[in-house]
């Protein structure tokens, strides 16, 4: 390789560790509001992905139906994307890693693909504790059918029309919690340093990943009375740590403080660092997660963060001791039983 | 009429009415000879009634027969409700000491044994069977080392002493028999042949192990659950995703998502689960991804008679899921084309990317029947359809993942391919799955989409034959039927034939697309037509009319969940040919 160059070249495109650009990870031109929130998220991802370098067609971007779930198309255009139905992204996405669990797989789902019509599947879905990183795009209502509300609508917050609701907001992330995902957390859309940085850490994570984002909706849910606007959010949002997070290909001896930050490490070797904002947080207990967002709802809080983290637990593709060549890449003569295998069942049926 | 000989046991769910079809079944099977069987229960634990019918001879059996000649019951009901099924030459075998007999037909043979005088039951309360197996054998001219060996294995997971017992419980039964009744006139015959017996949910597990399905998903639900059984116990050993689902919208959308990823992926139900599917069978056309689900058809609507058959889903299949798609249905014959069928309609699903179904019904889900091993092909051929395996060069023009052409197969490629990332989806799209929903009305793409998926209707058509007309040209009657009706009709064809009137029939496999222009030709000079069907409203006959005009001169139809027995067809026919009704519906004379 010539070490001088004959002519001054242009100067080099930014890339990251496997030499991509930024662009390499962008996707089409959203078609949602300007001002949505998820818009927002589209972009950390992007930026996140970019970052942590990865392959972008070793990813299967996964959702359901709603604003949420068309946001696949705006990040990541060289990844794999499946636009599935409303509320069964979960089980889509369990069968396609467990036909390939070499694959990476995001899903992006919304209030309404989760919380209700497809709270079976996601509840099931935190069972497995399946290597996904789960996002909601939460803005608590149904944008796509013009503004009704959804189950994560808090109590008593008020529609554009003045209709108040009168049922208890479901909390996605104490579900999360209790049913087994690993990593689970709330955030913010307009909240850029704390969103990258659990985007980060979710992609160093191995096991499912929870992430309900508030994401407000600009049409029909951004208003006085509203729960989940821009506004309400810049009031009430309350971090329970600043969360920072160091890669595994960055100065890991970052100075830190022992005594209120909490150091995880993360499957790849990345380090989540969690600066203790509230006195009751540990993310490592799960009961006490649990008691910090009941103890919220009580105060009428929004607490963000990162609530729990396990890394001790093993995913779902570890825990069924599954071969280790992809089911979907075996070679046409490996797909059937041997021969031995098929006379060992015949001789059951004797 | 080739020769038959078919056992009846009856009792109490819990009393033990398996153990004794299963070693009977292993003795046929061990003889080289061939058996169906079929059990009539409920849906409880304890209690009730159950009555399993095993039929054996040395021809192929396909069916479980009008009689009985022998009949074990086990309680007083068994013995009131079934002994007029024993004809001439027949016996009963039963114990004494708790059951009063009924009144045989002429020429039955009521053999009482006094079990308390035998042997010490105290302790085992299925001794009674054990010693009724053993007289049965003794009376069938089955020699006593056959059933030993039989027993030692049956009991081999137990210890010692239980199967030293029931060897000498099954000798002492064996012995009081050869001193005490006439044996049957009909020695049991040997053949060198050995068959396999299967039941059919077993077949279809093993039809998709064969064909290469490395994803199985199921919501346990009866009659289905068989498939699920054999799966999960042999996923280890045959390297398949095995996956109990939370409901069956999981389970049919999980199967569409590993299929996504590239493997074949199956999935089992019974109606009310494939309720929740439809919702998966348009996804699975849409976003033209291959599976393939079995609907084992129980007696419905609703919760329905959840152990009794019906083949009453067939428009539940027609009609899944809303707007129009392609698809493949099929209905297997036998037990043995339970096993067949599998890769057959992989092979179609995976050449035009589109969901199978497989109208399967409990009668061939839980019966049993003896299949000749040579017939279940193993390394069936697998054609996986247009699928980009690899990026080659690496130089290829930009992929649309569903381009175009003539024959509406788009080439697939799988996740995880560089050079041929794609956008599947749910929603209408572009050659390159972008959403056209998203832009303005596009009726040009919407209709060019639909046009192209729609074009593989014809190439799925060129791919399934024909049905076939069996029996002589020219007959007096000719019978149509579908599915697992084929064995009954077969036999009442021979029947009718026996009884001076001469029978053909026509059975249809491939529902979905039906060549209906073959069926009309072939019928077009039957000389009396009728439909037989296990369902209400005659589906079938409702659907062959919708697709062809046709109307036959008469129907049977039976919807009580059970199933036809020869007879029922055959007097039916009399009747409808001697022009006394056109729609039988056969009364099943005994309550089970």
């Amino acid at each position: 390789m010539s070490t001088t160059p004959v002519t001054p070249q242009p100067p080099q495109p930014k890339t990251n560790r496997i030499g991509l650009q930024i662009l390499d990870y962008r996707g089409g031109k959203t078609t949602l509001c300007a001002g949505c929130g998820h818009n927002a998220i589209s972009e950390r991802i992007t930026e996140a992905f970019y970052e942590m370098g990865v392959q972008p067609e070793r990813v299967m971007k996964m959702s359901g139906i709603g604003c949420s779930s068309k946001s696949p198309a705006y990040f990541m255009s060289r990844s794999f994307s499946f636009n599935s139905v409303h509320g069964r992204m979960p089980s889509v996405a369990t069968g396609a890693l467990l036909a390939n669990k070499t694959m990476r797989s995001i899903g992006i789902s919304g209030d309404g693909d989760t919380a209700s019509i497809g709270m079976g599947q996601f509840v099931h879905l935190m069972r497995r504790n399946l290597p996904m990183i789960y996002i909601i795009e939460d803005n608590g209502v149904y944008g796509l059918t013009k503004g009704q509300f959804s189950a994560t609508a808090d109590i008593g917050s008020k529609l554009k029309s003045g209709v108040i609701n009168d049922l208890p907001a479901i909390d996605t992330c104490a579900l999360a919690i209790q049913m087994g995902a690993t990593f689970v957390g709330r955030s913010f859309s307009g909240d850029k340093k704390q969103l990258s940085a659990m985007l980060k850490a979710a992609i160093a994570h191995k096991g499912t990943v929870m992430l309900d984002v508030i994401s407000p909706c600009v049409t029909f849910n951004d208003h006085e009375g509203s729960t989940k606007s821009y506004k309400f959010m810049q009031g009430h949002e309350e971090p329970v740590a600043e969360v920072g997070f160091v890669s595994n290909f960055e100065d890991i001896a970052v100075e830190y403080d022992h005594d209120t930050t909490v150091d995880v490490q993360l499957h790849d070797g990345s380090h989540l660092r969690l600066r203790k904002l509230h006195e009751d947080y540990d993310p490592t207990d799960k009961a006490r997660a649990m008691n910090l967002l009941m103890e919220a709802h009580a105060n009428e809080e929004v607490l963000t963060g990162v609530f729990y983290v396990n890394t001790q637990k093993p995913d779902f593709t570890e825990m069924l001791n599954m071969v280790d060549e992809p089911l979907a890449t075996l070679s046409p003569e490996r797909v059937r039983p041997s021969r031995e295998v098929l006379a060992e069942i015949m001789a059951e049926h004797g | 009429m080739s020769q038959s000989f078919a056992v009846g046991i009856g009792g109490a769910a819990g009393q033990g009415v398996a153990t004794p079809g299963d070693i009977f079944a292993k003795i046929f099977s061990r003889r080289g000879l061939h058996l169906n069987a079929y059990n009539a229960y409920q849906s409880i634990i304890r209690g009730g009634h159950t009555f399993l019918t095993v039929r054996t001879g040395p021809q192929k059996i396909s069916n479980t027969g009008d009689h009985l000649d022998l009949l074990i019951p086990l309680n007083q009901d068994t013995m009131d409700r079934h002994l007029r099924l024993l004809t001439a030459g027949g016996a009963c075998l039963y114990n004494a000491d708790l059951i009063q007999p009924g009144a045989p037909a002429a020429g039955v043979q009521l053999c009482p044994m006094p079990v308390s005088n035998m042997a010490d039951i105290t302790r085992n309360k299925v001794g009674q069977n054990t010693l009724a197996i053993g007289a049965a054998l003794s009376m069938m001219g089955v020699g006593f080392p056959a059933l030993e060996s039989v027993l030692v294995e049956q009991f081999r997971k137990k210890e010692q002493a239980v199967i030293d017992e029931n060897v000498s419980l099954a000798r002492a039964g064996y012995d009081y028999a050869t001193q005490n009744f006439k044996p049957f006139a009909w020695a049991l015959p040997m053949t060198e042949a050995r068959y396999a017996v299967l039941s059919g949910n077993a077949a279809m597990a093993m039809g998709g192990a064969a064909a290469g399905v490395k994803f199985y998903s199921a919501y346990p639900m009866s009659p289905a659950t068989g498939v699920l059984h054999w799966m999960a116990a042999h996923a280890r050993k045959a390297e398949i995703m095995v996956r109990q689902v939370e409901d069956e919208i999981g389970v049919v959308t999980m199967a569409i998502g590993a299929a996504h990823a590239g493997v074949r992926a199956m999935c089992a139900t019974s109606g009310g689960g494939f309720a929740l599917m439809s919702e998966g069978m348009g996804l699975s056309a849409q976003a033209e991804i291959p599976i393939v689900v079995i609907d084992c058809q129980r007696a419905g609507p609703s919760t329905g008679v959840p152990t009794k058959t019906e083949q009453g889903d067939l428009w539940q299949m027609l009609g899944a899921g809303f707007g129009d798609y392609p698809k493949v249905i099929a209905a297997p014959l036998d037990i043995a084309d339970c096993f067949k069928l599998i890769p057959e309609i992989f092979n179609i699903t995976d050449r035009f990317q589109c969901p199978g179904i497989v109208l399967c019904d409990l009668l061939l889900s839980e019966g049993r029947l003896s299949v000749d091993p040579k017939e279940l092909d193993f390394a069936p051929v697998i054609d996986r359809g247009e699928m980009i395996t690899s990026n080659g060069s690496g130089d290829h023009e930009p992929y649309k993942r569903y381009k175009i052409t003539e024959s509406g197969v788009s080439p697939r490629a799988i996740p995880g391919l560089p050079g041929y990332t794609h956008v599947v989806s749910s929603d209408e799209h572009d050659e390159d799955g972008v959403l056209i929903s998203d832009e303005y009305t596009n009726a040009g793409k919407r209709r060019a989409m639909m046009e192209k998926r729609m074009r593989k209707v014809d190439g799925i058509a060129a791919s399934v034959p024909p049905p076939e007309l069996y029996g002589p040209a020219n007959a007096d009657v000719t019978l149509i039927g579908w599915g697992s009706t084929y064995g009954v009709i077969e036999e009442a064809c021979e029947l009718l034939r026996e009884a001076g009137i001469s029978a053909n029939y026509l059975i249809v496999r491939w529902l979905v697309p039906l060549h209906g222009d073959a069926i009309v030709d072939m019928l077009r000079d039957a000389r009396h037509t009728i439909i037989v069907e296990n369902n209400f409203s005659g589906q079938f006959a409702r659907y062959l009319r919708s697709e062809t005009s046709f109307v036959p001169d008469g129907n049977i139809r039976k919807y009580d969940g059970e199933p036809f027995a020869p007879h029922h067809i055959v007097e039916a026919v009399k009747e409808q040919l001697a022009g006394k009704t056109k729609l039988s519906v056969p009364v099943h004379e005994i309550m089970v």
